[in-house]
């Protein structure tokens, strides 16, 4: 579904990403850990087309990605939640989530979606009339991921959706990122939180330095002894 | 105190201070997305109007390249009037693709956009002059054929005769002021606007054409500008090339009075100015045009934002 080949991407010199190689096939979660700094928001970031790759190949489904604006991208069906939830503060829940189907025009549709998502996030449906800067991090979390799936996405690029939360929260935010799997989303990713990310993930890469040294099923990773020892320790 | 006076002040200021409105509004649309003032707006509105005067068939001077230059056609005043702002809007849009995306693209400081606009003001200003000439024009008193010159509110006895002309304004006017705003408020679109003004990489990841929405905020920008260019034209007449520049500095009374990038508070600030204007004591003509700005002065003493503008400390 997602083929990236000798993905290089540098930010004014400095090498953020360098010959990168990933796959993401369809259905699968695929998980990227990595330390702080090593890339794997850049690789989520090259994807989505918000920065441009020095050089490299990005494809999904047979489409060059680097062809491509962000707004296209998304048209295409991939949605990407960013490192920092980025909602929109200035407006409320509801209009957010309005946003996240702006790529759509099947009106009841979208206003049965926003329903789902309210079913799935009943914090949100209690505040869906107040201003998405005022809700707690755990809540606009999930109002990021809500928001990325109104656009209906076949595949989702997550970024660090555990950052800075509750450990409750985040198991919380898991049990949700496996039920989307069931449901036939493709998941690309992006934690520090490793354990819990090779136990959601069918498969994992791992990012050191700009590069993926260490890929394969997430239960021989989690056996391996260097992730072991460099991330699960 | 004669209330047929007091009413036909109060009339004049209205009409004068919607028309401060919409040519704020301008300011206020592409202030909002890219916290920019664009200087190139006020000759936008300057363009505005003598596009539509060219188009209902009015003739230019001896001065200039288009020396006697007149359409073979004459429009009726209204389509003039649209057909004239839809034009400043293209300008605007151009005056986008030359002198904003470029900057925006290299992630210029807003600073150097703003002087940019600048310099495409003094541009437009000298095209015009080049020609056209630097005479006045005004429209033929006959432009809205067909109405009375003056409506009277009063009665037989006791006339208070109000000037067709500013009835016409007051109602393009609020036709505008009423349609931006639920564009704005109510619309898809206008959502979209204000994901791209709170963070532009986001509203791309939401499938929003950042690029294409600020083209149409430009257009739209300039049509309202060259809407409140005619009628200004219409009210007084076209001063000259430099007619929207003058102009311009009170429009920006107007955005700075109402808070920077507030619909609402453009609407609010130019009906201030344009009804204390109108207030001005004929004894105290000498003044008029520092009115504007005593007013901006101390509102800004109490509400540094602005009437309705948001606090200028942001929660981080």
């Amino acid at each position: 579904m997602l083929e990236i080949k000798n993905l290089t991407v540098n930010y004014g010199g400095v090498v953020a990403l360098n010959q990168a190689n990933l796959e993401v096939r369809a259905g699968e979660i695929v998980t990227l850990i990595g330390a702080n700094g090593a890339g794997k928001s850049t690789l989520l970031r090259a994807v989505s087309r918000i920065v441009t790759a020095r050089g490299g190949q990005l494809t999904y489904d047979g489409h060059d990605l680097n062809r491509l604006r962000p707004d296209e991208v998304v048209h295409m069906g991939v949605a990407h939640v960013p490192e920092g939830r980025r909602v929109l503060a200035r407006q409320t829940v509801q209009d957010n989530l309005a946003l996240g189907a702006y790529v759509r025009s099947d009106t009841r549709a979208i206003a049965a979606d926003m329903q789902r998502q309210f079913e799935v996030f009943p914090r949100l449906a209690e505040r869906r009339n107040q201003l998405a800067g005022l809700l707690s991090g755990g809540e606009q979390q999930m109002l990021a991921i809500a928001r990325a799936l109104m656009s209906r996405p076949k595949l989702l690029l997550l970024d660090e959706p555990s950052l800075g939360l509750a450990p409750l929260i985040v198991k919380d935010i898991f049990r949700i990122i496996g039920e989307l799997h069931r449901q036939g989303v493709t998941i690309l990713l992006v934690e520090q939180n490793a354990r819990l990310a090779l136990e959601t993930a069918d498969r994992g890469y791992v990012l050191e330095a700009g590069e993926i040294v260490l890929s394969g099923p997430a239960s021989d990773l989690i056996e391996d002894a260097r992730v072991q020892q460099a991330y699960l320790g | 105190m004669d209330i047929g006076l007091t009413f036909q002040q109060l009339l004049n200021g209205l009409s004068i201070g919607c028309v401060y409105a919409i040519f704020a509004l301008g300011y206020t649309l592409i202030f909002s997305i890219l916290r920019i003032i664009n200087f190139a707006h006020a000759s936008v509105f300057t363009l505005g109007a003598y596009f539509t005067y060219f188009l209902i068939g009015g003739k230019f001077g001896f001065n200039g390249l288009l020396s006697n230059g007149q359409l073979p056609f004459a429009l009726p005043f209204l389509i003039a009037l649209v057909v004239g702002a839809v034009l400043a809007g293209l300008v605007s849009m151009a005056i986008e693709q030359l002198a904003f995306k470029p900057l925006r693209n290299r992630g210029a400081d807003p600073l150097l956009t703003l002087v940019s606009s600048l310099g495409v003001a003094i541009v437009v200003v000298n095209v015009i002059q080049y020609l056209v000439g630097a005479e006045i024009y005004a429209f033929p008193s006959s432009v809205l054929s067909g109405l009375p010159a003056a409506v009277n509110f009063g009665n037989a006895d006791r006339a208070i005769p109000i000037r067709t002309i500013q009835i016409v304004i007051l109602a393009v006017s609020v036709v505008i002021m009423i349609g931006l705003t639920l564009l704005v408020e109510r619309t898809r679109t206008g959502k979209a606007l204000k994901a791209i003004a709170e963070d532009a990489t986001v509203a791309g990841l939401l499938g929003i054409n950042a690029d294409r929405l600020i083209m149409a905020t430009f257009f739209l920008s300039g049509f309202v500008g060259g809407l409140a260019g005619t009628l200004v034209g219409l009210s007084v007449s076209i001063a000259g090339p430099y007619f929207g520049i003058a102009f311009g500095l009170k429009g920006l009374a107007v955005i700075v009075l109402g808070g920077l990038g507030s619909i609402p508070g453009s609407i609010l600030g130019g009906l201030l100015i344009g009804l204390a204007e109108a207030f001005v004591p004929s004894s105290a003509i000498a003044i008029k045009e520092a009115v504007p700005f005593a007013i901006l002065f101390l509102v800004l003493i109490v509400r540094p934002q602005g009437l309705m503008g948001r606090s200028l400390v942001q929660k981080v």
